[in-house]
């Protein structure tokens, strides 16, 4: 992949065993947090700390949207606009995220079906630096809600 | 706590007017109000304000001290309250409570707004702390997107139509045309809604409620008050605010934890409602018909199963049947919804009180809900903000 600029610092990285999301889990009840928080906001945690975690890459559609018309600012995209797909993706690890689809046919995704992170081009800039951020690729068909 | 009556409610049409100012819209509404309740704006001991973050309210919010310095400075407390879209349902509740504590006895509660085009963006703060600057900037997901996948999640798993969809903004629309207030008075066809631009599928454009510009006001007093100066009292008979649960599941950030007690979606909405009909004392079976905040066709179906109107699934059967219709056993959305009105955001929690005092008085015209004697309203807004009233015709 050629150099690209993550679009936010800090959210994922590309690690040797492959793209992962950064964030962070509380020492005490387990919760997960993406981005980083420094504290628990679990109202019945008391645990004093959030340790440095990695999410993903597996996971499971539990909802999805395509956007069909080109969205305005703050929103990225190049030029001529696609229809994209986002979905709402249950990781393995217990995180529930939100990431692009990548794909061609927005309309083969569906609610279930298996996926996997990876890091992916969004737009790019106006001087034509690539922006990267984190997606989704299906890699198994779904039984569903 | 003392009984609470609206004694007075005032409205400007909602629509799109460029050559009125929010303040132009507010002083419209509160005249009415006041005319419609017979009291003077010194007669007014409070008012409880919405506070915009579009319009008036000199960029801090003070959308009360703008109404009050048009009407006259009489030095009355005013008290701006900020809930984003459910702000005119937080107002309406500090009005409630302050008449109900015995801190004053007259108040008035106001909303107004005047919206910039096209579908509200995020939060404006351009900065990778607010987690919904983040939201668009690394995916893109704009409201409707958002409503999009809530909506997909129940087609999964309810086998929720396109036509069922297109099916309740036909009924919105059928109720709008018998309300002067509404910005849409027109009947659609089935076959005129399928046929609009899909906005973000499942959702289609005349699907989801569009930005506004309108206000509304109501003059509120303690039981005494009312039976002795009004004609017309409909009661206040709950009132509640909440926020959202911790892990209730909604995408409203970037991420959250997958929820570990199943399905569950606006909890601040269920909230406030579960906290105004327990202290109504009333069970779904007695509220004789509702509003609630229907940004999208969507939440016709998923807010009466949220709050135990029907069970889970069976919603899409019940509109089916026109049980949702002013008529039906089941009444939503009689004034026409935010389809019909389309949303000036912080005005929408007290025009929807004016729909309950209207549907209590018996004045809804061709939209009367037959008999209606007890009425829900709710709004919610961004930061997990809820609101809910319940109403009675009669204490």
């Amino acid at each position: 992949m050629p150099q690209a600029t993550p679009v936010v610092e800090g959210l994922f990285t590309d690690t040797a065993n492959g793209p992962r999301l950064t964030g962070s889990r509380c020492a005490g009840c387990d919760m997960p947090y993406l981005p980083v928080s420094a504290l628990c906001h679990n109202p019945d945690c008391d645990a004093p700390d959030l340790q440095p975690a990695e999410f993903g890459p597996w996971g499971v559609i539990w909802s999805l949207a395509r956007q069909d018309y080109p969205p305005p600012a703050p929103v990225k995209f190049d030029e001529p606009y696609q229809a994209y797909a986002m979905a709402v993706v249950d990781l393995d690890d217990g995180l529930r995220v939100l990431g692009r689809v990548a794909t061609d046919d927005p309309e083969s995704v569906d609610v279930g079906q298996r996926v996997e992170l990876i890091i992916d081009t969004l737009a790019h800039d106006e001087d034509g630096k690539e922006l990267s951020t984190w997606k989704f690729r299906v890699v198994e068909q779904g039984a569903g809600a | 706590m003392r009984d609470v009556a609206v004694i007075g409610l005032g409205m400007h049409p909602w629509g799109k007017f460029k050559d009125k100012s929010v303040g132009d819209l507010c002083r419209v509404a509160v005249d009415q109000a006041l005319a419609d309740a017979g009291v003077a704006w010194r007669e007014i001991e409070g008012v409880a304000a919405a506070s915009s973050r579009f319009s008036g309210g000199r960029g801090w919010g003070l959308n009360g001290n703008d109404v009050v310095d048009d009407l006259g400075n009489t030095g009355v407390p005013v008290y701006n309250l900020s809930a984003g879209c459910a702000a005119g349902g937080n107002a309406f509740n500090v009005g409630w409570s302050m008449v109900a504590s015995g801190i004053h006895d007259v108040m008035l509660v106001v909303g107004g707004e005047k919206m910039p085009k096209g579908f509200i963006q995020t939060s404006g703060v351009e900065e990778v702390t607010d987690p919904e600057y983040l939201r668009q900037v690394c995916v893109g997901m704009p409201g409707p997107a958002f409503w999009g996948a809530m909506c997909r999640r129940r087609m999964a798993k309810h086998g929720t139509t396109e036509e069922q969809l297109a099916r309740i903004a036909v009924k919105a629309h059928a109720n709008s045309v018998h309300n002067k207030w509404a910005r849409f008075r027109k009947e659609f066809t089935l076959e005129q809604v399928l046929g609009s631009a899909m906005v973000s599928y499942p959702l289609r454009l005349f699907e989801i409620c569009p930005v506004s510009d309108g206000a509304a006001a109501v003059v509120i007093c303690s039981a005494d008050i009312a039976r002795a100066n009004s004609r017309r009292p409909v009661w206040v008979a709950g009132s509640a605010v909440a926020t959202a649960r911790f892990d209730d599941g909604i995408p409203r950030g970037l991420a959250g934890p997958v929820p570990a007690h199943g399905e569950a979606y606006h909890s601040e909405a269920a909230l406030a409602v579960e906290k105004a009909m327990a202290m109504a004392g009333v069970n779904p079976p007695e509220v004789d018909f509702m509003e609630l905040q229907d940004n999208t066709v969507f939440y016709e179906l998923s807010f009466p199963e949220e709050w135990g109107f029907c069970k889970p699934g069976e919603a899409e059967g019940l509109m089916e049947a026109g049980e949702t219709t002013p008529t039906g056993s089941m009444p939503i959305n009689p004034s026409g919804g935010f389809q019909s009105f389309g949303e000036a955001t912080t005005a929408q929690g007290i025009w929807q009180v004016c729909e309950l005092v209207t549907q209590l008085r018996g004045d809804g015209g061709g939209r009367q809900v037959p008999g209606a004697g007890v009425g829900l309203a709710q709004a919610l807004g961004l930061g997990g903000n809820g609101s809910a009233v319940v109403m009675r015709s009669e204490l």
